[in-house]
């Protein structure tokens, strides 16, 4: 006789299971399912669904399940059960009436989800090493999912960790020391946090004609693009800025693009691609297998041709417990079988994301 | 030989700052010349460019306009140079007679460097400055390097000494010795533009600085407007449509007075309907990726937000909303109708110094003008003349010769009736 789990838990489980190299999920048949879960549970979203005809009885393939907004995580809340945590996402200019909230009553299922991506691409050779965040602390941000995430990571895969973005912002001078000692004993560091962070981190270097070599092994995450920044910085300047003040080398430096809607993120592909072999292959962002993006037209929210650019539709089926289907504001393309590209947020749609932590340290 | 149609070339400094000296030198030849001659030679070669078929040709293609909404522009900007209308904006600025005197002559060069979201914004600047006394020297924007070329041909043809006065030019933007020789010279530059770009180009000012950064207009129906509801719905559509709602002067949003003869709900179908109407005569160009996914963000974003309903069809997205807090739309022929009890309310729920113009449909706009007017608004006119704006209209609430005179008064808000 089989014990019935939650859906969540039986979820966690299977994803868990995949991590080690265990049996591939159906992603299908758990999109089906999950539907049927946040169909039942999910009043806001039951309410939309049934208002366009859609419910369980006609949905069979994962394509079908109606995406949400990200404009609806800012006017309700998208549960399927009582949350043990919500995680705002960040935002400058338009006041907390426009922060979005997602609602998470499963966070085991949000920490297996992201630990098993983070594990797969960026320490992918297994190493634990010494965590420096340029975020808040999760005492500082609680309802950060990127520093929850963080915290997850500096705990469970690393050897230390600690948090350097204080009230006043980047707490330039104590970074700088605790990377020079680790430098110094040629410790494996991981340095992650929003891109803007690192803009700064290099400017501060820079100044200062400080230029650090960091342990083998050592590498860069970095998340959020261009929010935030305070000057320009294209990817190849990040990479180049890597190299010269950390020497850190491009292909341990891994862009992450994950959003406070979602419980699983894509990250870049070369740290993985050069580990499996595959260095002539383009950058792209990688999911896990739980994770799936549609390039979608604006107009039919139809597929558009491989490579051209559309808004971004991502199926997580590790939001379970709220909406998996979430239509971004982002524009994007498919790049090979198993990519895509961000080209950016649409211009003119409400500023938001990780990089905007910088701008207001002292939230939350 | 550059037809009007053709894009300028693009030059070295040298040749614009030869350019410039010329039409310093042909300004100092007209400074014993009545303004009355001024404002003939300008009202004639409106006319005449109101007539140019080749740019009526090329246009649409650089300004991304349909042919028949350029061919519905022209004209309108065209009559903004009245002859009359500018004879009065010139006695009710400078003074009684002032048109038989010659013009001021503080002011020597004007420098404009014009922004690219709306075409045509030439005909103003070049006018206004004229009618200061000044040499004028016109930086195009990107959408449309055709019009004030084809304005200073048509200006040649009818007093080549005044045409003499006037430098059009056109760079794509970020050229640096161009924008020295633009800038640092003139003793006004009006900068009209994107915040990044007027703050890249203010610091190299080296005269007075006049600016026109990003600013939002809306339309207001009161109980009586309601009583023509058809006629104002189709007043506002136009003013939606005109320019693609690409410029400062198209509503971004309608607020309806409740308790009149139609239900604010109601008028937002209306104009809804209106909106898919009017696209059949004035056709939308089509949008591009980014616009289309604005159209989408804002659709899906109503349809999840209580107390809203989307109403959109092949005209464009009206978005029906009763919270009254003003959140302007993005896409192309897009906005957002709201209910209000009273438009006393109105200028309390508007954003500080972000409003340029407010098209009325019945109420009192004589009611509404202190307050509106605390809140940065220049210009209250009917519902279907919003982008009409006479030579009169004190842009930014500053007094049009004024501000080019270093004299733009107290802040300005004028009724259109």
């Amino acid at each position: 006789m089989t014990t019935a789990l939650p859906l969540e838990a039986e979820l966690t489980a299977a994803i868990e299971v995949t991590a080690r190299g265990g049996p591939a999920l159906d992603f299908e048949a758990w999109a089906v399912r999950i539907f049927a879960h946040q169909f039942e549970r999910n009043a806001p979203y039951r309410t939309v669904c049934e208002r366009r005809g859609v419910t369980p009885s006609v949905v069979a393939r994962w394509e079908d399940v109606p995406p949400v907004p990200t404009a609806a995580f800012r006017q309700h809340e998208l549960t399927c059960g009582p949350p043990e945590a919500i995680f705002r996402t960040s935002g400058t200019t338009a006041g907390p009436a426009t922060r979005g909230a997602h609602l998470v009553p499963h966070l085991d299922l949000y920490r297996a989800s992201a630990l098993a991506a983070f594990r797969e691409f960026v320490l992918p050779d297994g190493v634990r090493p010494s965590s420096l965040f340029l975020l808040p602390s999760p005492a500082r941000r609680p309802e950060s999912s990127l520093v929850r995430m963080c915290a997850w990571v500096g705990e469970t895969l690393g050897s230390r960790h600690d948090w350097f973005l204080g009230e006043g912002g980047l707490e330039t001078e104590r970074l700088l020391q605790q990377l020079g000692e680790r430098a110094e004993r040629g410790e494996t560091v991981l340095l992650a946090g929003p891109t803007a962070a690192f803009a700064d981190l290099f400017d501060a270097c820079r100044a200062r004609r400080r230029t650090l070599r960091l342990g083998p092994g050592s590498r860069v995450m970095d998340t959020g693009g261009a929010k935030g920044l305070r000057r320009p910085l294209s990817r190849a300047g990040f990479l180049r800025e890597c190299w010269t003040h950390l020497g850190v080398a491009g292909y341990s430096c891994v862009n992450e693009y994950g959003m406070t809607e979602l419980c699983s993120q894509r990250y870049d592909s070369a740290l993985v691609d050069r580990f499996r072999g595959r260095n002539l292959a383009p950058r792209r962002l990688l999911a896990p297998p739980w994770l799936r993006t549609r390039v979608v037209d604006p107009d039919t929210l139809e597929l558009v041709p491989p490579g051209a650019t559309g808004l971004l539709c991502h199926h997580d089926l590790a939001n379970a417990g709220s909406v998996s289907v979430v239509l971004t504001e982002d524009l994007g393309r498919t790049v090979g079988d198993d990519g895509i590209e961000v080209m950016g947020r649409v211009a003119g749609a409400l500023p938001r994301g990780c990089g905007l932590l910088l701008a207001e340290p002292g939230s939350g | 030989m550059t037809t009007p149609a053709q894009v300028p070339e693009i030059e070295t400094g040298a040749g614009l700052h030869a350019r410039i000296e010329a039409a310093a030198r042909a300004r100092s030849r007209l400074v014993n010349r009545p303004l009355t001659g001024t404002v003939a030679s300008l009202a004639a070669a409106a006319t005449a460019w109101r007539e140019d078929t080749e740019l009526a040709r090329a246009l649409p293609s650089v300004a991304r306009l349909d042919p028949t909404m350029v061919a519905a522009l022209l004209p309108l900007v065209a009559e903004a140079l009245d002859a009359d209308a500018m004879a009065a904006l010139v006695e009710s600025e400078l003074g009684t007679r002032a048109s038989a005197r010659p013009a001021p002559t503080e002011v020597a060069l004007v420098a404009h460097v014009l922004a690219s979201n709306v075409p045509a914004l030439a005909l103003p600047a070049i006018a206004l400055s004229c009618l200061t006394g000044a040499a004028v020297v016109v930086k195009s924007g990107r959408d449309d390097p055709l019009s004030a070329l084809a304005f200073q041909r048509a200006l040649a043809a009818v007093d080549p000494d005044l045409a003499a006065t006037v430098v059009t030019a056109y760079w794509p933007g970020g050229a640096p010795e161009l924008e020295e020789v633009l800038l640092a010279r003139a003793d006004v530059a009006v900068l009209t533009g994107g915040e990044p770009a007027l703050a890249a180009l203010a610091r190299r000012v080296g005269g007075r600085l006049v600016t026109h950064g990003p600013r939002l207009s809306l339309a207001a129906v009161g109980r009586d407007g309601l009583e023509e509801a058809d006629r104002v719905a189709h007043a506002i559509a136009i003013d939606v449509a005109l320019y693609e709602q690409r410029g400062c002067l198209s509503p971004r949003a309608v607020y309806v007075e409740s308790g009149g003869g139609l239900p604010p709900r109601d008028f937002a179908e209306r104009l809804a309907a209106t909106l898919d109407g009017l696209a059949e005569r004035l056709p939308l160009v089509s949008p591009s990726l980014e616009e289309r996914a604005l159209a989408r963000i804002l659709r899906d974003g109503s349809d999840w937000t209580p107390g809203t309903a989307v109403l959109s069809g092949r005209g464009g997205t009206v978005v029906y909303d009763e919270d009254p807090s003003f959140r302007p739309t993005l896409p192309p022929r897009s906005l957002r109708v709201h209910p209000i009890a009273s438009l006393t309310a109105l200028p309390g729920l508007l954003p500080a110094a972000q409003i340029e113009c407010v098209g009325l449909a019945g109420g009192d706009p004589r009611a509404l003008v202190p307050a509106l007017r605390e809140h940065g608004v220049s210009r209250l006119c009917p519902a279907g003349r919003m982008q009409r704006p006479p030579l009169t209209w004190p842009r930014g609430q500053h007094a049009p010769l004024g501000a080019l005179l270093g004299h733009p008064g107290l802040p300005r808000c004028t009724v259109e009736t």
